[in-house]
């Protein structure tokens, strides 16, 4: 959810990539996102020394060299495997500074070592026990990272789910640009700019980034699509906002207030009108679905193609779903979510209904349905999400979609591309 | 932040969200220093005020009305640039101007000056804490208008107002960070926490506080209840400092003969932290080190060290349900231990149990304000670092103002209608981020 919180532009950090990129096959997949996370937690792994060295230096300054008693409790929201890293580490510096560690009885001093933590860093806390008297009490703080973001292996099953980027800022819509194995140009929309980064060295590299300009405050729950175009680079729609990247270099961006309809569909040709101050879409239709030119306020729409016409699906804001064929609507509950796309695909009857589910939990997922007729008939196992889904756009081909979920624990926004795997 | 609820199914604006509270408000003026300061008042006024910037769990700064700030070197003199396109209620822009106005008559002591889009602050001295000091409520950006009604630009604006009985809001249109899924909100003021719950249960309201002691059987009852981290210090506060070494020893008795573990189990019913500091660990990481076990012999032998030893009155707050038992049960400790206790609803008592609200998440604010009302002069620190904030708190607790109990979360239960319930660790609510849902 958009909240003020997430509008901030102070001290904006430039994202890190930390998927891998996609196009693999399944198995080669799996082998880099073992490799990649081994080389993750080595890049992420902590460097204590200084930390040690520094409450090393207190204990000292209060115990003097000589044998001490050390006890390493952790208290925190270290794994064991650091704490054992510390508690060495803590060891070998004390007995560099003349404390060496021996059994309690020996000992003229007893430290008992508390690994603890505050809102915002580890503090480290020594007791220190000589004599009768009440003991001294010295202390450190570290700083403590923010946990990254947990990256998730694709499921092998039907819908393959490839990581595409991730940030700290809500992403309304990513855009791949390339059509090669792997994208090596892609865009990223977000409600104050587009951002277009380009794989080099393994590494995504920002190349441009245009500003939004709006006068209006966006809405909550903001919502935003980004359509690649074949005469120009791109256009966005977003609440009551147009922008368009114009036809000849240099690359710019021109926004206005615009309340045209936003395309429902690369594909089939059904714009919908958008709340300018919601999260839905008003259920004006344009041109209309046959001779039915509006339906109940939505969130989502998908097109189901068959041969004679096109079976239109919205995701209403009531929680039901309607179905439009240009003649008859017919509303259904389907224990459905906000968000289904259709995707194309060369599997089963050739479009599935990519929908999330409805629910409270800290997860979200995505299903693949057939609609041999007018009932949904599940084609896929659920493909699960670390977070709710924040935004479910079809590709400009129609045969892939962008999902974007925030994940629960990081707060961080994930972009993914979903797409329909045959026989896996 | 603590969602419960994500975006599985999509926000859906609309409906009132109709809610009660304990504390009964007699003016809605973040700056007012004679309402007592709570979760809930603090709650209430961002509803309606915001400030220039805001604390998030992790007590870093976060934008709010102002979009960027730097200080000079030293500390001394802070710049904040304000954000554009604000408005208050009544349709007029934030202007600097208008901020600086607010603050200084927040912080008369301040020198806060309006320039170009931005506003500057200068103190007498090095203040490196002063962003953290202006995510106060106290220090929310608030004007009076034609009407001379305080307005404010959050996301809420007052529809009706009754002091101390009933609040009512609707959602601003044109909030800068989006309109607010609720149309409105109605609060009840001056509910005590058994007729929240009635209302709740019978769908009369969505959401309904709970008393500490409250929360497991609320939670096992199979009420949807979310606690915050402990927020709230209960503590033991003496009425004048220790005036002799015997004093002070008799203070010490009493501190060691309270059996805080028998307490929370039996009064909290299991809810809240036994403690022997100020601050909760996880705004400090160092609170375990002030003992908080009984020690009923140590206790004795002290006061076998002290012939004379007075009947103190003991305090306690009448509107608090668990402040009378607990009182009473600190009484029998303290006759274990040879100290003579007089529980009494009386304000004049020696020793008062007292609920002290933790200020912020900045441990150094929270420190200094904990020890304003004890009424002990902060220590001065040294630095920022986590050791100068343990060696001031150690320094409050040596002067025996303060005998520290338990650090309490807030709990509140709420109807399956609330989805994606939005609270900070430290309770601060974001009920503009929360939606209704139907109910199954």
């Amino acid at each position: 959810m958009n909240g003020p919180g997430h509008c901030a532009v102070y001290n904006s950090p430039i994202e890190e990539m930390s998927f891998p990129r996609p196009g693999f096959s399944s198995c080669r997949l799996a082998a880099i996102l073992i490799i990649s996370l081994a080389l993750f937690q080595h890049a992420f792994a902590a460097d204590w020394s200084s930390a040690e060295q520094e409450l090393a230096r207190k204990i000292t300054a209060t115990t003097g060299p000589g044998a001490i008693s050390l006890q390493v409790v952790n208290r925190s929201s270290l794994s064991k495997q650091d704490t054992d890293e510390i508690s060495r580490g803590l060891r070998a510096q004390l007995e560099g500074l003349g404390a060496r560690n021996v059994r309690p009885e020996q000992a003229a001093a007893t430290v008992a070592v508390s690994l603890s933590e505050n809102a915002q860093n580890y503090v480290w806390v020594a007791e220190i026990h000589q004599g009768a008297g009440e003991p001294s009490v010295v202390m450190i703080s570290t700083s403590r990272p923010d946990a990254p973001a947990f990256v998730r292996e694709a499921p092998t099953l039907t819908i393959r789910k490839l990581p595409l980027w991730a940030q700290s800022r809500p992403i309304l819509d990513v855009a791949v640009m390339d059509e090669g194995a792997t994208p090596t140009h892609i865009a990223v929309l977000d409600p104050e700019q587009i951002a277009l980064y380009r794989m080099a060295d393994g590494r995504w590299q920002l190349e441009q980034s245009l500003p939004i300009t709006h006068s209006r405050p966006w809405p909550r729950d903001m919502r935003g699509k980004l359509i690649l175009r074949q005469d120009h680079l791109f256009d966005i729609y977003l609440p009551g906002v147009y922008c368009q990247s114009p036809s000849a270099a240099p690359l710019s961006l021109v926004c206005r207030g615009s309340d045209d309809p936003w395309p429902l569909s690369s594909q089939f040709a059904l714009g919908g009108f958008y709340a300018a101050t919601r999260n839905f879409f008003t259920g004006v239709l344009s041109p209309g679905v046959g001779k039915q030119s509006s339906t109940a306020k939505f969130y989502s729409a998908a097109p189901v193609p068959r041969p004679s016409y096109t079976l239109w699906i919205f995701a209403g804001v009531d929680g039901t779903v309607r179905l439009l064929d240009g003649v008859t609507e017919q509303t259904v509950r389907l224990n459905w979510g906000s968000d289904l796309v259709s995707v194309k695909s060369s599997c089963g009857l050739g479009w599935q209904v990519l929908a999330t589910r409805p629910g409270d939990n800290s997860g979200d997922s995505v299903r693949a349905f057939e609609f041999p007729d007018r009932e949904p008939i599940a084609v896929s196992p659920a493909i699960d999400f670390a977070g709710g889904v924040t935004a479910l756009w079809t590709e400009a081909k129609g045969g892939s979609a962008i999902a974007v979920s925030r994940n629960a624990e990081t707060g961080t926004y994930e972009a993914f591309r979903l797409a329909i795997a045959c026989n896996q | 932040m603590a969602v419960l609820a994500s975006a599985e199914t999509r926000p859906q604006y609309g409906s009132t969200l109709r809610m009660a509270t304990r504390i009964a408000p007699q003016n809605l003026d973040p700056g007012d220093k004679t309402q007592l300061d709570s979760c809930a008042s603090r709650n209430l006024t961002r509803l309606m005020f915001e400030t220039l910037v805001t604390l998030d769990d992790r007590g870093r700064l976060a934008p709010s009305l102002a979009t960027s700030w730097q200080a000079v070197p030293g500390n001394q003199r802070w710049q904040f640039s304000v954000r554009r396109g604000v408005k208050f209620h009544d349709g007029s822009p934030l202007t600097p101007e208008a901020v600086a106005a607010a603050l200084r008559m927040a912080n008369p002591d301040w020198s806060v000056s309006a320039t170009g889009d931005s506003i500057v602050i200068e103190r007498d001295s090095s203040d490196p804490d002063l962003p953290a000091r202006l995510a106060l409520p106290r220090n929310s950006i608030s004007k009076r208008s034609e009407g001379g009604t305080l307005i404010g630009t959050g996301p809420f604006h007052i529809t009706n107002w009754q002091p101390g009985k009933k609040l009512s809001l609707a959602a601003d249109e044109g909030y800068w960070g989006g309109r607010a899924f609720v149309d409105a909100i109605e609060i009840d003021l001056g509910k005590a926490t058994r007729d929240q719950l009635i209302a709740l249960d019978l769908g009369k309201a969505e959401i309904a506080e709970i008393a500490v002691e409250q929360s497991r059987r609320a939670a096992t009852d199979g009420r949807r209840v979310v606690s915050s981290a402990p927020v709230e210090l209960m503590a033991l506060v003496f009425a004048r400092d220790k005036v002799t070494p015997e004093d002070g020893k008799l203070r010490e008795v009493l501190a060691l003969s309270i059996d805080r573990k028998s307490i929370r189990d039996v009064v909290l019913q299991g809810g809240g932290e036994a403690s022997g500091g100020m601050l909760p660990n996880w705004v400090s990481g160092y609170g375990f080190v002030f003992p908080a076990e009984q020690n009923l012999t140590r206790a004795q032998q002290l006061r076998g060290e002290v012939k004379y030893a007075p009947t103190w009155a003991i305090g306690y707050d009448t509107n608090d349900p668990a402040a009378r038992v607990m009182a009473e049960r600190i009484e029998l400790n303290a006759r274990d231990a040879g100290i003579r206790l007089q529980v009494t609803s009386n304000a004049q008592a020696d020793v008062r149990l007292t609920r002290i609200t933790l200020a912020s998440v900045n441990g150094r604010i929270a420190l200094a304000a904990a020890a304003s009302t004890v009424g002990t002069p902060l220590p001065k620190m040294l630095g920022v670092s986590v050791d100068d904030l343990y060696q001031a708190e150690n320094g409050i607790l040596q002067t025996q103002r303060v005998i520290p109990l338990f650090h309490l979360p807030t709990s509140t239960a709420l109807s399956v209608a609330v989805k994606d319930w939005d609270e900070d660790r430290d309770g601060t609510l974001h009920l503009d981020n929360v939606w209704l849902g139907g109910k199954p």
